[in-house]
């Protein structure tokens, strides 16, 4: 619990202003699902709250345009609810519903979403807060501190991306199925508004894991924008939970494809719980491309998403569950809308 | 014999449903103090130094209370359990709390408790796990019936394996709190305790104060399942700061110190040897249990109470050990030691079946328990046979393939079914109740007892209700509370049976008084009516029940606070209720999803008082035996000690997209001998067992066994 400045700018640039005005430390804030609990546990100390809430007309959803275009505010749960969205991209409405629950989908934005930090355990309950008197050191949390998850309970941890520094899981779902789709997000700083690939908003951790995204100090994402594809008709969000409802990603996999008849001519596949960064497949998308979908192809294409996967000492399981979650999710894609 | 009684909603589901019902920390009250703890960052060793310098800056903070508050420990007193430590400079486990501050807001509260960062001395080394260096064995004294030994040895088919519970944490939705007032020499402490007798206890040694200047209310509770059994650290800390300041006093635990500080189910390990004779009877049991203790602790490894009732099995050793480490004290979990122990044997009884080749539901009925073979007495009632026979009808199980791995759905789902049963000890406690029929129409009935969600207070208005000619829109049941009526502890699944039987001598005794006082008048409408037409304001009179075997010397450790506990071997007779469960399990074909769409549960607890409420109560039990078997487990990196998935993110219980159908059926007949009413508990039966099914019917879907609790994806893959 500390002090903090708090101001609630009518407009995207008046945000933008007011973030570079006031410097170190400023934070925005949207549905502050995230960013209040990160507080309360002493991880997130931001000392000016620029709260972009009431900034109108940054809400909107627009579907029926060469592009699927959602402003940044936009709720989760409206998103997950759009019609066009529900009928040719259940990939994407299925990525938002699997996610925390429907109170936290309510108030949680699709462009913050996009910002949400690792469930890493020692990350999460380490930073001596008033919550819990656990002290773990943590490279992402405080740079040079170590790893404890690293020779530690590191089940839920990563088996892609990780290195001797942070093996923490990025824990989204719906910044995975944007990957899957080739998504871009907009954004607007001080030297004005650019776009970013998605994939290219994350960084691995390497030897900077406190380093999460490529947002330019005060530059805020205000749109993310989808290229349409007939692949969403043939897609899902296939998520594998320890609970059936709020929680994350034991492993999951964001998969969309083009067929022709039985077979793919193109896959489109991102995986999730498993990676520091949402991962994009490509081994096994090359692999399935121009064959049937079969059960043996299917399983094939998930062992190749795995082929670079490396174990720590409890999350072995992961490499082969995370194979079987795309091969289950490849044939649930494929099932989807054969007329 | 009592008829069966209707099923009435539960007395508070108004005030529940409507947001009315006041739990602990709801109390309001004019010029309230807000606390924080500070909890300890090492796992072991002495503060050597704590400021309160910083913490004292912060805006609103008016107090930081630290070890020398504190008066030293009260003097031992014969029979009690001493009271919980208060603040100390020792440091036993991470999280301990080290101080407490006091302000005029809840934000300055925690300000001034993440300022303050003491100077530890820290322990050279500390033990976290069970099996480590450092952890102290200690045995206590076993539990026997016939010669195990020579019967094992002339047994034709043997089974013997180890089986694992994990560390486990309550987790009830409402946080641990206190409230203290302390006004005119007197100390009244809201919180919801499911033993306003112990708190009171506790707080009155630790701060040498009489019976006459402590009052403990607890008139609802957001779930105990045993975490509020006992007196809470936190008690004495928060009443010291509303003495020393004069003021009244809130603390509420954040969640990771919940986890940190309250009792937990301690790890428990199982090495089962059962030995069955050439009919294939179950002849002989050797069982060795070992559970996690503290340093200090006093839960006791008790993990031989239900298994020896199961089935009449008359050759049994049972040895059992505390495994002390450097952890807070372990405690009273829902089913505290029958959940696993019969998660445990009820798996290696389905081994030894299928060694056998016999189904596991003839299996089991081939087994009547009649007598408890400990004690050598009969069993009061038992109908473990009929739950399995009703439950069996209603799962339809004669459906069921015998071979493992034999049932399976188009998509290539594995289907597997399984049983197991459960047992659950039957104990009771006096009574001193007082019931005020008014003339305005209103009842007023007080009793020892707590309400944490069980339905108590449904199952005596059951009563009274039936009993009475009141209304029972007006019938006040004041439990919980130290000014009330002498309060016991409500725990052991002996609540309903300790209450209920005094409520029906109460009726009694009030309707002859009545009867007394209208003298042969013929006098129309209900006991208020009645009253008003007399011209008597009210009528009230006093009970003191005592349970089977108890007398005035039980009475006087009621009125003294004490534990007057009495069963579930009486002298003449043992109690139990049992339950058994069906269980349906999906196993996916890939990912090795194990999901649980139906169960069937058939509990025999005697007369059911209150139906509503207790299908409730199993329904809850058989949740929770999801959760546990699949789902909960708290862990301990043993580099830093504590508990690492300390929030309800990342300590997995069930969701309700979890749970599919859950049948529940009762016997519902009366035991002849445990009261009046013929009522056992209910509360922990209702989980024992259900764990043990689940670990059967993933073997029967996939003819994998597991032993160790929970059962996760990676051990299916």
């Amino acid at each position: 619990m500390r002090p903090f400045t708090y101001a609630r700018p009518e407009s995207a640039a008046a945000a933008v202003r007011a973030f570079m005005a006031a410097g170190a430390g400023a934070h925005y804030i949207a549905g502050g699902t995230s960013l209040y609990d990160l507080m309360k546990l002493d991880i997130e100390k931001p000392q000016h709250l620029i709260d972009v809430t009431t900034i109108r007309g940054l809400d909107a959803i627009e579907t029926n345009g060469e592009r699927l275009r959602f402003e940044a505010l936009a709720p989760m749960s409206a998103v997950a609810t759009d019609k066009v969205v529900l009928r040719d991209y259940p990939i994407l409405a299925e990525a938002l519903w699997k996610a925390a629950s429907q109170q936290l989908r309510n108030m949680a934005t699709v462009g913050g979403n996009l910002l949400q930090r690792t469930r890493c355990l020692y990350f999460r309950n380490g930073a001596g807060g008033t919550s819990v008197g656990n002290t773990y050191p943590c490279n992402k949390r405080e740079p040079g501190s170590g790893c404890a998850a690293i020779g530690g309970l590191d089940r839920g941890q990563a088996v892609l991306g990780q290195s001797s520094s942070c093996t923490a899981v990025s824990p989204g779902d719906w910044p995975v199925a944007l990957v899957a789709l080739d998504a871009y997000v907009e954004v607007l700083g001080a030297g004005g508004s650019r776009a970013i690939p998605i994939a290219e908003l994350y960084r691995l951790p390497g030897s900077t894991p406190n380093l999460e995204f490529t947002l330019q100090p005060g530059e805020m994402i205000t749109a993310i924008v989808v290229p349409k594809t007939k692949a969403g008709r043939h897609s899902t969000y296939h998520k594998i939970r320890d609970r059936e409802s709020y929680a994350f990603a034991l492993a999951s996999a964001a998969v969309a494809l083009d067929m022709d008849g039985d077979t793919v001519t193109r896959a489109r596949i991102g995986l999730g719980g498993v990676a520091t960064k949402p991962w994009r497949a490509t081994a096994a998308e090359a692999l399935l491309a121009g064959k049937p979908l079969t059960p043996a192809t299917a399983l094939a294409a998930g062992h190749a998403a795995f082929a670079d996967a490396k174990a720590g000492q409890h999350n072995g399981f992961k490499i082969e569950l995370g194979a079987r979650t795309v091969a289950d999710a490849l044939t649930i894609a494929a099932a989807r809308n054969r007329s | 014999m009592t008829a069966p009684f209707p099923n009435r909603p539960r007395a508070d589901a108004r005030e529940k449903v409507m947001g009315a019902a006041r739990y602990g920390a709801d109390h309001q009250v004019a010029g309230l103090l807000y606390a924080m703890q500070v909890p300890a960052t090492i796992a072991k060793g002495r503060i050597a130094a704590l400021s309160i310098d910083a913490a004292m800056q912060v805006p609103g903070v008016v107090r930081v209370l630290t070890s020398s508050d504190f008066l030293p420990p009260p003097p031992a007193t014969p029979g009690a359990p001493p009271p919980p430590a208060t603040l100390t400079t020792d440091i036993a486990y991470r999280g301990q709390p080290v101080a407490l501050v006091v302000a005029e807001t809840l934000e300055a509260a925690i300000e001034g408790a993440e300022a303050i960062r003491p100077i530890y001395t820290v322990a050279p080394a500390f033990t976290s796990l069970i099996d480590q260096p450092g952890m102290v064995r200690e045995a206590v004294k076993p539990v026997t019936a016939g010669d195990a030994m020579r019967a094992m040895a002339r047994a034709v088919t043997r089974h013997k394996a180890d089986y694992v519970s994990p560390p486990q944490h309550h987790n009830p939705i409402e946080m641990l709190s206190t409230t203290a007032i302390w006004e005119n020499g007197q100390l009244t402490i809201y919180e919801s305790t499911q033993s306003s007798s112990n708190t009171k206890g506790a707080v009155m040694r630790n701060m040498r104060l009489t019976p006459e200047q402590v009052t403990v209310k607890s008139p609802q509770i957001g779930g105990g399942f045993g975490q509020r059994g006992g007196a809470q650290r936190q008690t004495a800390l928060v009443a010291r700061a509303a003495m020393l300041l004069g003021r009244p006093v809130k603390l509420v635990l954040p969640r990771g110190q919940i986890f940190h500080n309250a009792t937990f189910r301690p790890k428990n390990l199982h090495r089962i040897e059962i030995g069955a004779d050439a009919s294939g009877k179950m002849i002989a049991v050797r069982y060795d249990a070992d559970q996690q203790q503290s340093r200090e602790g006093q839960f006791p490894p008790d993990y031989h109470e239900s298994v020896p009732m199961l089935y009449g099995i008359e050759n049994y050793h049972g040895t059992a050990a505390n495994l002390r480490i450097d952890t807070q004290a372990p405690g009273y979990m829902r089913s505290p030691t029958p959940h696993p122990s019969c998660f445990a044997f009820e798996s290696a009884v389905d081994e030894l079946a299928l060694k056998l080749g016999v189904d596991p539901v003839a299996f089991r009925l081939r087994h009547r328990a009649t007598t408890d073979p400990i004690h050598g007495h009969k069993l009061s009632s038992c109908y473990l046979s009929e739950c399995l026979t009703e439950g069996a009808r209603r799962f339809g199980w004669e459906r069921r393939s015998l071979q493992p791995g034999s049932m399976t759905l188009p998509d290539g789902t594995q289907v597997g079914w399984g049983v197991a049963s459960g047992a659950y000890p039957g104990s009771a406690h006096p009574n001193i109740v007082t019931l005020r029929v008014n003339a305005d129409g209103t009842t007023r009935f007080a009793a020892a007892g707590h309400e944490m969600g069980q339905g108590i207070r449904s199952t005596i208005e059951q009563v009274l209700v039936r009993d009475l000619a009141i209304d029972p829109l007006k019938l006040e049941i004041a439990i919980g509370d130290t000014s009330v009526a002498p309060q016991h502890t409500t725990a052991g699944s002996w609540g309903t049976a300790s209450v209920v039987p005094a409520a029906a001598e109460a009726a009694a005794k009030l309707n002859t008084a009545m009867a007394e006082l209208l003298a042969g008048r013929q006098v129309a409408g209900n006991l208020h009516r009645q009253l008003a037409t007399v011209r008597r304001p009210s009528l009230q009179v006093e009970v003191e029940h005592v349970a089977v075997d108890q007398g005035p010397k039980d009475l006087a450790t009621l009125r003294k606070g004490g534990t007057a506990l009495v069963g579930p071997d009486y002298s003449t007779f043992t109690t139990y209720s049992y339950i058994a469960h069906f269980v349906e399990v999906h196993v996916e074909p890939g990912t090795r999803r194990v999901r649980v769409p139906r169960v069937v549960s058939i509990a025999d607890c005697g007369r059911v008082i209150s139906p509503r409420t207790a299908e409730s109560q199993v329904r809850g039990g058989v949740i929770w035996g999801i959760g546990a078997a699949l789902r909960e487990a708290t862990e301990v990196d043993p580099r830093y000690g504590g508990w690492l998935n300390n929030d309800l993110a990342d300590y997995v219980v069930p969701v309700n997209a979890d749970i599919g159908s859950i049948d529940v059926g009762f016997i519902d007949r009366p035991d002849p001998l445990i009261n009046a009413l013929g009522a056992k508990g209910l509360g922990e039966v209702a989980m024992t067992g259900c764990a043990g099914a689940i670990a059967n019917a993933i073997h029967h879907a996939t003819g994998k066994r597991l032993r160790e609790m929970p059962f996760r994806i990676e051990d299916l893959l």
